[in-house]
């Protein structure tokens, strides 16, 4: 049987790009998240 | 902590693409096309029977004592089982190519194993769509004790139905049917993703907390 290494490949680089978006989103929610927050708005009128 | 766990499964990571590339052998039948099973099968053990066993319990002990914690825990294992079991059918359909001459056919493993993926995906959906936070819980729960029972029928559909996934090689009664060499870089690359399950569980149950304590 032939190695058909481009599927190999595929299926090792389509692993690395899934466990690799993962990451990423956990370490963006987590740096959005130390984020200091906005202060909420004041209810006082609004400036034309 | 978490950062060493991160760096100690990256390491094993990097020491199970070692073995899978370059001390497994090459399979006599398949050729290297084989070497795809050193992440399929790692990702299915941890994904199937590890995330959903952590499910499980987690579920059972937050319906029994309501412990936030326990839902936190619940919660970050469905939603990494998830990822390692859309990996696990993703690269079993790219093996299935050039070796059953098919991306995708109905047999029993990838039919049950595809149900344990929606139920997974069900699970995850439910706690967006309730807004009630102890009533998401509970909800999730409940189905998180169903998505965990189903773990069995994935196991034992190669046994009780006529499939073209092969019998299992390692989680089976009796010596493995595997060689050593392969068994031996199958079972570092089972730890590595075990290492990688439990970082990436840490680091969403501690987003999981903080998130609850910023909306409190």
């Amino acid at each position: 049987m032939p190695d058909n290494w481009g599927y190999v490949a595929a299926a090792y680089a389509l692993a690395a790009l899934m466990l690799g978006a993962y990451w990423r989103h956990l370490v963006r929610r987590a740096a959005a998240l130390a984020r200091p927050r906005p202060a909420p708005r004041s209810q006082g009128r609004a400036r034309p | 902590m978490i950062r060493m766990l991160g760096w100690l499964a990256a390491l094993a990571l990097g020491a199970g693409l070692v073995m899978a590339f370059g001390v497994a052998p090459r399979e006599v039948i398949q050729g290297n096309v084989q070497r795809i099973m050193y992440l399929h099968v790692p990702t299915a053990i941890v994904g199937e029977y590890v995330a959903f066993g952590v499910l499980l319990v987690a579920s059972i002990a937050y319906l029994a004592t309501r412990a936030e914690a326990m839902d936190r825990l619940g919660h970050a294992s469905a939603e990494v089982g998830v990822l390692f079991l859309a990996i696990t059918i993703a690269s079993g359909s790219i093996w299935g190519k050039p070796t059953w001459g098919t991306w995708w056919t109905w047999d029993a493993r990838l039919t049950t194993v595809t149900i344990l993926l929606a139920i997974g995906i069900a699970y995850l959906l439910l706690r967006g769509m309730i807004e009630d936070r102890e009533r998401a819980a509970r909800s999730a729960a409940v189905v998180g004790v169903v998505a965990a029972l189903n773990v069995p029928l994935v196991h034992f559909s190669v046994y009780w139905w006529r499939t073209l996934h092969q019998p299992p090689s390692l989680l089976k009664p009796g010596a493995p049917s595997v060689s050593t060499s392969i068994l031996v870089a199958l079972l570092v690359n089972v730890a590595a993703f075990a290492l990688l399950y439990a970082y990436f569980v840490a680091k969403r149950v501690r987003l999981l907390r903080r998130e609850a304590e910023a909306l409190a």
